[in-house]
């Protein structure tokens, strides 16, 4: 009996170290040009990533470029924290307001706009508040007002995480007028946070029977495991835009500020633009993010901010 | 060889050893003997130098062993120790063994012979690929003497080594212990809390007592002249007997209680003493067979209790205060005692060892 | 439930087919934290062995404080270790933020306290007989403490396999400092399994996740049956 305990044992040992030196090896080989090989940090919201948008458009930036892109998926919160403290070189991220102020502080630089799409307020097929179809801010309002008055059925999850998508949903509320940090977060037990990223929250709300806000394309991509539905879709509100922007390497010098520009500038091509607007159409029959290229004024920017390449 | 002068240790609390002298000679075994917690370990670690004395010397060669920090690696390099509790090093038997060696640097050749040769000596000669952890209790301290050997140590300390061992194996440790002093000349100081082993392999004995040597001599003396009530009570003689001495005519006269008892001392009249008397150098007969011992003692009494021993019985009389005496089974059937009889029991003066009290 | 069980079955035919991604994210994992280990080893062994053979004033202190440790939050480590290395850190100089070598960093001082609070066990847990018996062969101070540690040597292994254990299980300190990245090349990536747990879990892929559990799962009973083994030596 122990002899076979120590010959498990033993064999357990041999696999790992032959898996190891394997992998030893393979890490080895596989980085034989790493000196020429640049290498580009991006923080990004969480809803490009999940969606998986950007496992999409990597390779084809990688092969072009011979660079090697590694992305940290964060709240757009926390790549805004990445991005002042200079750990990566590009961010990408949808909170206009606060990339405003981010490039006003001079942190970051050159942005250009490249995707957009709508938020949408999802909730159970029931719609216990009865808000399917109303203007986003009314439907916020009747929302509250359930929750407030102790209907049980009606719970709102917020991701509660400063990304984009909360900054937009705050939006939405102090738009219904009210003030967001008195009137609504911690207001009562239908309003709940949950600190986490998009897909999580979708989750989340999915097995509470809750309505959330959430970007269009997070939602179609988790559709198949979801009960919830499209409760509100329509409202200018709504709009969702995406950006990118290089970190100034004024102020971090050894920023890799050439791959930046030319991963910018890569989102604003073309071929790109194409493929943003085609990506998902196959899978979830409409897609999940609209070429930003040829609707700048829609989205009121400037065409500039979509068109101009960076230099 | 050892000379202990007024060696004293005092951990958190009362002394350990309070004032302990003697002389260890060279080439002798001498055994410490003493009920347990009498500070046996903490001498022979003292003279290991695992502590340090709280006052006194220790003396190896003439050298004080304490005296220089610088020499005490020396000084234990002339040493070898062996526990009380079997440990061994958690390798094989031979590397348990080489250790020493290694410690000294010896050449791997050197190493191997004289690892076998120890092994050899101590019978284990084919044990030397097992792992020691697998040996028993017995055979372990085995591993641990030839461990300590094979350093050739001009000293050997072993305290209480065979406290943990069945009988066989202590009669194994007892015969090597008895052959390395006999065949290689190493001074040996052994301690034990079995007074009968510490008879059987000394040459001299030393009785610790309440921190200090209460008597140092041979066996026989020790155990037929014990120099304090202790000591005769801790070698095994039943019968003390607390009297005074009332008549000196070569012969002395000691009243105990009323009861007159005639021992061999050259103590003077009015002389507090303690009578010592072996329980196998009383005779008991039924009163009438009584015959009066010539210069000796003749005491009437009452048996108290018939208790048995192994194959002997202790019979226990009541002359006024009790004498035990060890009967044979068929002895005691032969005389036909029983609780209650009246019986005189009998002894020469010679066997009674008169103490003098403090 | 019918969830759990098509999870089990995708995750037998993730791991059957040696499924790449599932493999890769494996070694590295066993990589990264075999390396923090052995790093930790080298400091917390000798560091063990200092601290208990060493006296100095606030010993008993030291050794409560490495015990408190034990517990020490593993976001806690990677929070400490992001602040000192991210770009506007002391450290950001050596842009370390987001690598592989950041994650060893991380488990290593992570598993630091757990390994050297065991080494000191380990050392007090060698019989008095046995030292007694060292000294008593005229072992200079430098044979002693070698022949202790020789001594101990099964109990530091089992502390190293703790060790191994702690790093190879946290998920905290690797998603903050190695940020969770899956890169084309295998040495720029710093997904592990739990970090790829913990999103593949947020994404709804239940049969990925499940794999990578098992996976694991696997090494964590590995590490254990070393321990037990090496315990009932």
């Amino acid at each position: 009996m122990i002899f076979m305990v120590r010959r498990t044992l033993f064999a357990v040992a041999a696999v790992m170290v032959a898996f190891l030196l394997i992998c030893g090896c393979t890490g080895t080989t596989s980085d034989p040009t790493p000196v020429e090989k640049q290498q580009l940090r991006i923080a990004t919201t969480t809803s490009l990533y999940d969606t998986k948008l950007l496992d999409h458009l990597t390779p084809i930036f990688e092969e072009k470029y011979n660079a090697e892109v590694l992305i940290v998926s964060a709240g757009t919160g926390k790549a805004l924290e990445y991005g002042q403290r200079g750990d990566v070189d590009v961010m990408m991220v949808h909170d206009r307001a606060r990339e405003d102020t981010f490039l006003a502080d001079g942190y970051g630089t050159d942005r250009r706009v490249f995707a957009y799409n709508y938020f949408v307020l999802v909730g159970p097929e029931s719609d216990p508040a009865n808000v399917s179809g109303m203007a986003p801010e009314a439907a916020f309002t009747a929302i509250r007002e359930k929750g407030m008055a102790g209907d049980a059925s009606v719970i709102f999850v917020s991701r509660g995480d400063a990304s984009g998508t909360h900054s937009k949903e705050q939006a939405i509320w102090k738009a219904a007028g009210f003030n967001y940090s008195a009137e609504v977060k911690g207001s009562g037990d239908w309003y709940q946070e949950a600190g986490t990223g998009m897909g999580a929250t979708l989750e989340m709300a999915n097995e509470k029977e809750a309505y959330t806000l959430s970007d269009i394309g997070t939602y179609l991509a988790y559709k198949g495991n979801l009960d919830l539905v499209t409760i509100v879709d329509e409202g200018d509100i709504l709009l969702n835009v995406y950006s990118a922007m290089q970190i100034n390497p004024e102020k971090f010098p050894d920023i890799n500020s050439s791959v930046a520009k030319d991963w910018v500038n890569f989102m604003i091509s073309d071929e790109i633009q194409q493929e943003i607007a085609s990506f998902g159409v196959d899978q979830y029959g409409q897609p999940l993010f609209y070429a930003a290229q040829n609707d700048w004024e829609k989205i009121g920017v400037t065409e500039a901010e979509v068109k101009n390449p960076v230099v | 060889m050892i000379e202990l002068d007024n060696v004293s240790k005092q951990f958190d609390g009362p002394a350990v050893l309070a004032g302990v002298t003697a002389r260890i000679r060279r080439g002798e075994i001498f055994t410490v003997i003493g009920p347990s917690g009498s500070g046996k370990s903490t001498l022979l670690r003292l003279i290991d130098l695992l502590d340090s004395p709280t006052g006194g010397t220790i003396r190896v060669n003439g050298t004080d062993i304490h005296a220089n920090g610088e020499e005490s690696l020396r000084i234990r390099r002339m040493m070898g120790m062996v526990f009380q509790k079997p440990a061994v090093f958690n390798t094989t038997v031979t590397e348990n063994v080489a250790v020493g060696l290694r410690f000294r640097g010896a050449e791997e050749r050197v190493v191997r012979e004289k690892v076998e040769e120890a092994l050899a000596m101590v019978g284990l000669a084919d044990y030397g690929e097992r792992r020691a952890r697998t040996l028993s209790g017995g055979e372990m301290q085995r591993v641990a003497l030839a461990r300590a050997m094979v350093i050739e140590p001009e000293i050997l300390l072993m305290d209480e080594p065979t406290a943990n061992l069945d009988p066989v194996s202590v009669e194994k440790i007892e015969e090597l212990v008895l052959r390395i002093n006999r065949d290689l000349g190493t001074t040996i100081l052994f301690s034990t809390h079995d007074m009968y082993q510490g008879q059987r392999l000394a040459h001299r004995v030393g009785v610790l007592m309440n921190g200090i040597f209460a008597q140092v001599g041979t066996p026989r003396e020790v155990f037929t002249l014990p120099a304090t009530r202790e000591v005769a009570r801790f070698v095994g003689i039943e019968n003390i007997i607390d009297g005074v001495v009332v008549a000196e005519n070569g012969i002395s006269v000691i009243d105990a209680g009323g009861i007159r008892i005639r021992a061999r001392s050259p103590l003077s009249r009015g002389e507090q003493v303690a009578l010592c008397i072996r329980s196998e150098d009383l005779r008991v007969f039924l009163e009438e067979g009584g015959k009066t011992h010539l210069n000796g003692n003749t005491l009437p009494g009452t048996v108290a209790s018939i208790v048995p021993r192994g194959p002997f019985s202790r019979v226990t009389v009541d002359c006024g205060f009790a004498l035990s005496s060890v009967l044979s089974w068929k002895a005691v059937d032969n005389l036909g005692i029983r609780e209650g009889s009246r019986v005189t029991v009998s002894f020469a003066a010679e066997s009674v060892h008169v103490i003098r009290q403090e | 439930m019918y969830e759990i069980i098509e999870g089990f079955l995708e995750a037998a035919r993730l791991i059957a087919t040696f499924d790449g991604d599932v493999m890769g994210i494996a070694a590295r994992s066993i990589i990264i934290s075999l390396t923090a280990t052995v790093l930790a080893t080298l400091i917390a062994v000798p560091l063990g062995a200092a601290i208990y053979f060493g006296t100095f004033p606030g010993k008993k202190s030291l050794i409560n404080l490495i015990q408190t440790l034990y517990s020490l939050p593993t976001v806690i480590v990677g929070l400490l270790i992001f602040l000192l290395i991210s770009r506007v850190g002391p450290f950001g100089f050596m842009r370390l933020l987001f690598t592989p070598t950041a994650m060893v960093i991380a488990q290593t001082v992570l598993v630091l306290p757990i390994m050297t609070g065991l080494t000191i066990s380990a050392l007090s847990g060698v019989d008095p007989v046995i030292r007694d018996t060292l000294r008593s062969l005229g072992a200079t101070h430098l044979q002693f403490l070698v022949n202790i540690m020789k001594e101990a040597r099964f109990a530091i292994l089992a502390a190293v396999a703790i060790g191994f254990g702690r790093a190879i299980s946290e998920v905290g300190a690797a998603i903050l400092v190695g940020g969770n990245i899956m890169a084309s090349s295998f040495a720029s990536s710093t997904r592990v399994l739990t970090t790829a747990i913990s999103l593949e879990t947020s994404m709804g892929n239940i049969s990925q996740s499940i794999a990578l559990g098992i996976v694991l799962l696997a090494i964590a009973l590995a590490v254990n049956l070393v321990i037990t083994t090496i315990q009932h030596r």
